[in-house]
């Protein structure tokens, strides 16, 4: 099964990151990264730029309106993702909980839609 | 591979024959497998505009040799340059291609049981099935680098393990290790026959190659009562395919097929092969499969279906492989066949537990609810079912059979 782990972060989450703490928090992930590859697991996965370079698009009345920053004001926000494939959601889960950002702020973990389907 | 058809299967085929007398004359499965791939991938671009040689086996088992002396002599001269390890040179004419055929070894140390079941699959198609790794990918849907990785790494384990390239001889360990094999040859099956349209249609070869690769094990297992009735399981589900989707990908139940579509010459295999294998060898689960699977074929309707014989062979099924909650769940199906849909929703009350996260159980029970007359429950028992599958198609087709009850 697929899941998208999906990383939430917060304002200061990536100031962690960059902070005198950075370098072992990156080492942390470098290390997921790397069992993930190794274990054949790893889909992908990307970090998004800052809110602030994200625009709302919604139709209104037909028309695009174009609207600077992410459509919910939550003190949390999408901020990238993995994509694994993994043998059961526990195992899933635990790579999130071990992501170094969860001290931090949340991730969810979401199974992936599939085009497979069986006679019901 | 993007060589012609012919040339495809004739290497696909040769495949397992070159790999076992590599292994046989080496060792090393996990460096031999790399060579033979390499040489099938020469074969695939150099045949089809040069032809193909004489004696195909002895030229891939010369290619393949070459590339193998090629990686040790680079490995030992990368590790110990000071030692200088001599590799005798193979001697690329006049090779010998064993007479045996070692598909079941093969079989046997691909379908290592400490393997996942994805893994499991995906190294037998290299070694067994000869596809490459790019086509695997795109079977599973994965990156390539992803797809490699997990080979690699199965090799790993298999070596790490000690792996050994031959059969049990005891025969409790090779009955236990062929029940490995025919369950990964069973997977690899029902990965591509979900499969339904779109971007999933290279899933779809998986059916093919599952069934090929099932053939060749039943070829050498001709008084193997499960080996066979895996094959005619796969037939005769397989003869299904034309009919379980319709044009745009939905899916079509059973009961709404249709049957003229089916596929007469692969539910004649199926019906032959089920039938030599109920009358001789003992009964075990893929028999069961394939007899239920063969009822259903030799109906012309789904009126006429005989559900009291499918109900008799899902509780002998039940027996044999006990606790397995699906078989309790088709169980109940046919039970509802045959008595009405209140008795198959008894039936489910005792599968709740068991089933309760399942969309296939809140499928059935809002099937028979909907018989049943229970227009309200039957429509938020579909709706709940929908949300709880991770499949598109079913999902469409639960939203549809709710939407169709208001």
């Amino acid at each position: 099964m697929k899941y998208m782990i999906m990383i939430y972060d917060n304002a200061q989450t990536r100031e962690h990151f960059s902070g005198p703490d950075g370098k072992e928090l990156m080492a942390e992930v470098d290390a997921i990264m790397a069992e993930l590859t190794e274990s054949g697991e790893l889909i992908g996965g990307e970090a998004l730029a800052d809110p602030s370079q994200s625009k709302a698009i919604r139709l209104v009345e037909g028309v695009p309106a174009i609207t600077d920053g992410p459509l919910a004001e939550a003190k949390e926000h999408f901020g990238g993702y993995l994509m694994v494939e993994c043998e059961s959601f526990d195992r899933a889960a635990e790579i999130a909980r071990r992501w170094p950002s969860a001290r931090f702020t949340p991730l969810e973990v979401r199974p992936l839609m599939t085009h497979d389907g069986a006679e019901m | 591979m993007s060589a012609p058809a012919a040339v495809e299967d004739l290497l696909r085929a040769l495949a397992p024959r070159v790999l076992g007398t590599l292994v046989r004359r080496h060792g090393q499965f996990d460096a031999c497998e790399d060579a033979v791939q390499e040489a099938l991938l020469a074969a695939a671009t150099q045949w089809p505009a040069e032809g193909i040689p004489d004696g195909p086996s002895a030229w891939l088992v010369t290619v393949a040799t070459r590339r193998l002396t090629d990686a040790w002599r680079a490995e030992s001269a990368r590790r110990e340059r000071e030692e200088r390890v001599v590799v005798a040179e193979e001697r690329v004419s006049g090779v010998a291609v064993a007479d045996e055929d070692d598909t079941l070894t093969l079989l046997v140390l691909c379908c290592h049981p400490e393997l996942s079941a994805p893994s499991q699959l995906a190294l037998t198609l290299r070694a067994v099935g000869g596809l490459t790794t790019a086509e695997i990918a795109s079977a599973f849907l994965v990156p390539e680098a992803t797809m490699a990785q997990r080979i690699s790494r199965a090799k790993a384990t298999i070596r790490a393990r000690g792996g050994r390239f031959a059969l049990p001889e005891d025969g409790a360990e090779r009955a236990e290790r062929m029940r490995v094999v025919l369950h990964a040859l069973y997977v690899m099956f029902n990965e591509g026959y979900t499969a339904t349209s779109g971007a999933e249609l290279a899933r779809a070869e998986l059916t093919g190659e599952a069934i090929r690769l099932t053939r060749l094990l039943c070829a050498h297992l001709p008084d193997d009562g499960e080996a066979q009735g895996l094959l005619a399981l796969m037939l005769l589900t397989d003869a299904r395919r034309p009919a379980r989707t319709d044009a745009d990908g939905a899916l079509v139940p059973l009961a709404e097929q249709d049957r003229s579509a089916w596929r007469a010459e692969e539910i004649a295999e199926g019906l032959g092969l089920i039938a030599g294998a109920l009358a001789g060898a003992p009964l075990g689960p893929y028999q069961l499969q394939a007899a239920i699977a063969a009822v259903h074929a030799e109906a012309a309707t789904a009126d006429q279906t005989d559900w009291r014989q499918i109900v008799a062979l899902y509780r002998l099924l039940a027996r044999v492989t006990p606790g397995n909650p699906m078989v309790s769940l088709n169980h109940a199906v046919a039970v509802a066949e045959l008595d009405g849909p209140r008795a198959g929703l008894a039936l489910l009350a005792d599968l709740d537990e068991r089933l309760a996260e399942s969309h296939r159980l809140g499928a059935v029970r809002a099937h028979l609810l909907e018989r049943a007359g229970d227009v309200a429950e039957a429509r938020a028992a579909y709706l709940a079912a929908a949300r709880r599958t991770t499949s598109l198609p079913e999902q469409r087709y639960l939203e549809g059979r709710a939407a169709a009850l208001t």
